[in-house]
């Protein structure tokens, strides 16, 4: 029995005939007696206005940009006047045949597959692990949160300087005894994507427990209590009662991640540069769409290649929330008033 | 990780917008007469001497010509070519703004946003045809330059006598072999930015301006076609200098300008002997330095020669700086340029930037060795080709940068750099 984030429960369902659907829970009072057109036009006018500012710079700043972005991408165009070399969909072409941009999609993939792997297990028993009374959980809690609330560029750069050749890393292995163990972190292409693993896991793993520890505070402690005298060891009721009911967490919290690891481009683009990344097979669609791009005025072949990564996540994100996240978000994200 | 990225860009582009808004302002007007006038001025020196430089010139074209003002905006130079793409489709851009000619202001012009400049015969005299040629399209300037910058490598004395070096090196054998001097002595022999790419293909642009003829480089200019044999043969020679391993470790991801680690820093500090570069180098090293002083030991050399090129002996290649006024400048804006070209503006020019005025009545006032030597080669040289980046525009410039990255990577070979290049031509 799942006790789901959707209102739509709790909510009196509205009578067909009311003409606003408002997920608002209110109660239905007894129609007043005037059924004049008033309170209706008030609430619509209510919602314009608290709605209309933000819907206002949505479609200004995202939907907007997005569908210029759409018309550019049929073009060449150096980014000055307006673009008049219409191509078609010949830059499209251009990007899937390039084998550097199959290279990035590459690092993408792998980028997405290894943050669930590392992060999803260890965020879960840490949060296990901090959800109990002990010493000090309150600085174990925030020394696994603060990496996530530093900026990128900080991380980035201060990761960059330690993993250097000549950088700290190296140089406390071998004064540790460990010179064998120095290697180039950062610029050998078996290695690299393993560095920026670990930096992304440091990094993006406090936002994970953080979420996770939210949803072990809404499981009712009953379970826990019922489970104990019927004799459940702790493992079995991890089992059994925690996992399944984090579950709805968790798969939120597996969108985001797979969301932010498809649009990777700060961490990448700070620490390996923009021409070094390719090299260093730490290239994403992002670092990809910003070299070929902006940095080498091909302005209509960047704008195609932003529709591409735009798509692409679209059509992930689509189909994670169609079968995975549809029980979680019954009615949240979807018309579904089953 | 987290779905925000999406709003922290929008919001990146609102700030942009509040930046660009807050520094557009007039000079659309245009200038009259009898009227007052007001320009923008963007330039890349945001801090020390380069900043005042600026500040004094205006105030000193405003005593002259009264009615005439003109705002300035320093912009950090990473920053500059973004930020004026966006200003001259806005309509919203500076009178005058930062031009390194080329490819880049090639696709200014033909997008009809700069103006040509006029070009008094004083100032045409004084700085000569060669450097105008770089901003000259069709006849027309459309760049006035300020400052030459020849590449060479720059070294340290103190590095080279400790490691027991006597002769500097003229042929690339001889470079090779100071390599091995330096390594056995324990230093690091060249250090390398290859994070920016840029220092990295400047070594491929000078072994092709060994290995190809001037009507070679021409040509490329002309048709953006590398199949001539010399442009392999150059990433060739590249490649057999780089197998002896020359570079500081983990240049790959060393920076050029940033930071006591990066390549000028590394020069600065004394933890590498040599950096090939072009001539603001003394200035970015003397910033980098423990004092923020010069480097007193540092000298230079030009790039060795190399054998069986069809090179002429003793070509250069270097940048040039310049200003250029866009479509909608008023007249004013021709005349402040030929008045930045005064034999004492631009000796003022010169000492402010450590670096080699465009005007030969003011190189007098360079007093750097390491500068002086570059401008006696330089004044010696038979043509000085414009960095092949910077001629050949962003997106084949780009291409170059990345092919040659690959190669020192050891990912890459010759071939790939060409290719490379042929490839970046379907994406323009």
């Amino acid at each position: 029995m799942s006790d789901t984030l959707g209102e739509g429960k709790l909510a009196v369902s509205p009578s067909p005939e009311a003409s606003v659907t408002g997920g608002d829970g209110a109660r239905k009072a007894p129609s007043p007696a005037r059924r004049a057109s008033g309170p209706d036009w008030r609430k619509r006018f209510e919602i314009a206005l608290l709605t209309g500012p933000a819907i206002i710079m949505f479609v200004a700043f995202v939907i907007f940009p997005v569908v210029l972005a759409a018309y550019y991408g049929f073009f060449k165009w150096k980014g000055f006047g307006p673009p008049t070399e219409f191509v078609g969909l010949e830059n499209y072409l251009t990007i899937f045949r390039d084998s550097t941009f199959q290279d990035a999609l590459q690092h993408n993939a792998v980028i997405v597959v290894l943050s669930l792997v590392l992060q999803g297990p260890a965020a879960v028993l840490l949060a296990l692990l901090l959800n109990q009374k002990m010493r000090g959980r309150s600085l174990v809690r925030v020394l696994i949160f603060v990496p996530y609330v530093v900026s990128e560029v900080i991380v980035g750069t201060g990761w960059s300087l330690m993993l250097q050749t000549n950088g700290a890393v190296n140089d406390l292995l071998t004064k540790a005894g460990l010179p064998d163990w120095t290697v180039d972190w950062l610029s050998d292409p078996n290695i690299a994507i393993w560095s920026l693993m670990l930096i992304i896991t440091w990094k993006y793993i406090g936002f994970a427990v953080i979420l996770f520890l939210a949803g072990l505070q809404s499981i009712p402690e009953e379970l826990f209590e019922a489970a104990a005298i019927d004799g459940a060891t702790y493992w079995q009721t991890q089992r059994r009662i925690t996992l399944p009911l984090l579950g709805p967490t968790i798969r939120i919290w597996a969108f985001l991640s797979m969301i932010g690891a498809l649009q990777l481009f700060d961490l990448v683009y700070i620490i390996w540069g923009q021409y070094v990344a390719a090299t260093a097979g730490t290239s994403t669609m992002a670092t990809y769409m910003v070299v070929n791009g902006r940095n080498a005025g091909n302005y209509g072949f960047g704008n195609a290649v932003a529709v591409v990564l735009f798509l692409i996540s679209l059509v992930i994100a689509l189909t994670y929330q169609r079968f995975v996240l549809k029980r979680d978000t019954e009615g949240a994200l979807t018309e579904g008033k089953k | 990780m987290k779905a925000r990225k999406l709003l922290a860009v929008s919001a990146a582009m609102v700030m942009g917008a509040a930046g660009l808004t807050a520094c557009g302002g007039g000079g659309d007007d245009g200038g009259s007469a009898s009227g007052d006038v007001e320009m923008t001025l963007w330039h890349n020196s945001t801090t020390g001497p380069g900043k005042a430089y600026w500040e004094d010139m205006v105030s000193a074209f405003a005593a002259e010509n009264a009615g005439v003002t003109i705002k300035l905006q320093a912009i950090q130079n990473e920053d500059m070519d973004g930020k004026l793409q966006t200003a001259l489709n806005s309509g919203d851009a500076p009178d005058l703004f930062m031009a390194r000619g080329g490819g880049k202001l090639n696709a200014v012009v033909e997008a009809g946003q700069a103006q040509p400049l006029t070009i008094d015969d004083a100032t045409r005299t004084a700085v000569g045809d060669a450097a105008f040629s770089a901003f000259t399209i069709d006849d027309e300037v459309y760049g006035m330059p300020m400052s030459i910058l020849p590449g060479g490598i720059y070294y340290s004395k103190d590095l080279f006598a400790q490691a027991g070096i006597t002769e500097l090196p003229t042929t690339i054998e001889d470079l090779e072999a100071v390599v091995e001097q330096l390594k056995a002595a324990d230093i690091a022999p060249i250090a390398l930015g290859a994070k920016d790419a840029w220092p990295a293909a400047h070594w491929y642009y000078f072994f092709a301006l060994r290995a190809c003829s001037q009507e070679t480089l021409d040509a490329a200019t002309a048709e953006m076609t590398f199949d001539d044999p010399c442009w392999t043969k150059a990433g060739d020679d590249l490649a057999a200098f780089s197998a002896t391993e020359p570079f500081n470790e983990g240049f790959l991801t060393t920076s050029a300008q940033q930071g006591a680690g990066s390549s000028a820093g590394l020069l600065a500090n004394h933890q590498a002997a040599m950096e090939l570069m072009g001539a603001w180098d003394p200035g970015v090293i003397a910033s980098l330095t423990p004092d923020e002083k010069s480097l007193p030991d540092l000298g230079w050399f030009p790039f060795p020669t190399v054998s069986g090129g069809e090179g002429a002996e003793g070509a250069m290649m270097g940048g040039l700086d310049g200003m250029s006024c866009s479509k909608d400048a008023p007249a004013e804006c021709s005349e402040f340029l030929n008045f930045l070209m005064t034999q004492e503006n631009q000796e003022a020019y010169a000492t402010a930037f450590q670096t080699l005025p465009a005007s030969q009545d003011a190189q007098a006032v360079v007093t750097d060795p390491a500068l002086k030597d570059v401008l006696a080669t330089y004044n010696e040289a038979p043509y000085v080709s414009l960095w092949l980046d910077t001629l050949y525009g962003q997106n084949v410039g780009n291409a170059l940068n990345a092919g040659v990255v690959n190669l020192l990577a050891g990912e890459g070979d010759s071939d790939a750099i060409v290719q490379g290049v042929v490839d970046a031509a379907a994406k323009e």
